[in-house]
């Protein structure tokens, strides 16, 4: 469910479940946070989407079948730590949505220091629907962005577009056609790589200190999302969405 | 009424009723941050802090607002000092902590290429007007040196999630680029109009009441922690460290060489 591959000093890491638009499950994540461990020696990182779309969020289809929230608590704790462990990493991430980001995997975003997307893409965390908290993604897009950004776009279901994303700060570059994404991200990570010395490491060291996210702050959203999980309303919103119970 | 004092030959500072500007004035090095023109820059800016004015725009003369660091007193190859950068970034902490702090609503008016400090510069200054083809950014990484200096001012005035992307990725961005990502408030369409905005633009404020003018800032520094010199001084470091570095030093001479 996970792919990797090192090149030109890049750690190009692809969600790779593309039949099921890279919906993310407990045990890809855990991949995905194996993938980013190990590419630590890697000197720029590229994370990307097999198939159609970047990455649709949750499967929620596993997420319904386990109505005791088991599934949604793994997941919400898997993407934590991802995001945490892009934010984390010595080396630039460079993240590359090509046709569609929604909610978990829009959450990925957090942890880029660069995010390009092709301008129709679709991005947004649309999760309070099924009655589930984006608050997981909170701190990391408050580190980012305005407040009252990021107010808006987790509380409103509403995806928006790639320029739109762009005007307000959580997409750095537009591509014009989703085909062009792949090239365009790995092109960048290739440049960050070619920096000499260790100024682009340093500078990532240095904005992580003055733009931290906390353990503290992480876990508290954390916390928050998955303290909703498992109860009546997100069983009965996930059981409406599957036709099941 | 127009009354020209000349700190030094590396700074010109003028008045205009309460309207003050500073002007970088070592056109032949783009204004360069020298030990010179730092030391100039401090003097004047504690003039003015001592003045009537209620609003300070800082200019670069010539083509240039200000190209950063002084490449040939940072090299150590050059320089024959190998503590002359610390002093440098040092001294530059302290100039914008020193700017932050002013009681005058500062405006950067970036006349041409404002490069690594001399955009943090700009990020310093409450207000910055600049014109379409002027050349702002923070080519560092392309050195292979750490804009950590300047980073807590970019931070604070892009927001971190877009400093990131101009910080990390280096380059230079046009004028009307820097104005789409919140660099630039406000953009004249040429190099000419940018004198006649910048006159409009400090006039509309000095309109202000100093006091209102001042309470307002001082209340906004505080809020976004601007008067916590510590990041900044631990920044200055952090960009001394990096600049030692081996391979600092030979990006830096392999870009003096062209």
């Amino acid at each position: 469910m996970i792919e990797s591959y090192t090149q030109s000093g890049v750690c190009v890491i692809d969600l790779a479940r593309p039949d099921k638009r890279n919906a993310m499950l407990p045990d890809m994540l855990d991949q995905l946070h194996e993938a980013i461990a190990s590419s630590h020696d890697a000197l720029a990182v590229a994370i990307l989407g097999q198939g159609k779309t970047f990455c649709a969020g949750f499967d929620l289809k596993a997420c319904a079948a386990d109505p005791g929230g088991e599934t949604m608590r793994a997941l919400l704790t898997g993407l934590s730590r991802c995001v945490g462990a892009l934010r984390d990493h010595p080396a630039p991430v460079v993240l590359g949505v090509h046709g569609a980001a929604v909610a978990g995997g829009c959450a990925l975003l957090g942890g880029a220091d660069v995010v390009i997307a092709n301008r129709s893409a679709k991005l947004g965390y649309p999760v309070v629907r099924i009655g589930v908290s984006p608050a997981v993604s909170s701190p990391y897009m408050l580190a980012a962005m305005r407040d009252g950004v990021v107010r808006t776009r987790l509380l409103d279901t509403e995806l928006i577009d790639g320029s739109h994303a762009l005007g307000l700060g959580m997409v750095h570059e537009l591509c014009e056609e989703p085909s062009e994404v792949r090239h365009r991200t790995i092109e960048i990570a290739e440049s960050l790589a070619s920096k000499p010395g260790n100024g682009c490491k340093a500078t990532k060291q240095w904005l992580n200190t003055i733009s931290s996210v906390t353990d503290e702050r992480a876990d508290a959203g954390l916390n928050a999302s998955i303290g909703l999980t498992g109860n009546d309303e997100e069983r009965a919103r996930l059981a409406a969405l599957w036709g099941s119970s | 009424m127009t009354n020209e004092q000349i700190t030094s030959s590396a700074v010109l500072l003028k008045y205009d009723g309460n309207i003050a500007t500073l002007t970088m004035n070592r056109p032949d090095a783009r204004n360069a941050m020298s030990v010179e023109i730092l030391d100039a820059m401090h003097d004047a800016v504690d003039t003015v802090r001592g003045s009537d004015a209620s609003v300070l725009v800082i200019t670069g003369s010539g083509r240039a607002f200000c190209a950063g660091m002084d490449l040939k007193a940072v090299l150590i190859e050059l320089s024959g000092d190998p503590e002359m950068g610390e002093r440098l970034l040092t001294r530059l902490a302290e100039l914008t902590l020193k700017i932050r702090s002013l009681p005058q609503v500062t405006v950067a008016s970036v006349n041409g290429a404002a490069i690594g400090g001399g955009c943090g510069l700009t990020c310093v200054c409450d207000i910055t007007i600049s014109h379409a083809d002027a050349k702002l950014g923070f080519p560092e990484v392309d050195l292979g040196i750490c804009p950590a200096v300047i980073a807590p001012w970019v931070v604070k005035k892009l927001g971190a999630g877009v400093a990131r992307k101009a910080m990390l990725m280096g380059g230079v961005m046009s004028g009307k680029e820097g104005h789409d990502i919140g660099l630039v408030d406000q953009l004249a369409p040429t190099r000419d109009a940018l004198a006649p905005l910048t006159g409009d633009v400090a006039h509309r404020l000095a309109e202000g009441g100093p006091k209102a003018l001042s309470a307002t800032k001082n209340l906004l520094n505080q809020l976004d922690g601007s008067l916590d010199e510590s990041l900044v001084v631990r920044g200055a470091k952090l960009s001394a460290q990096v600049l030692a570095t081996p391979e600092a030093q030979a990006a830096l001479a392999a870009r003096m060489k062209r």
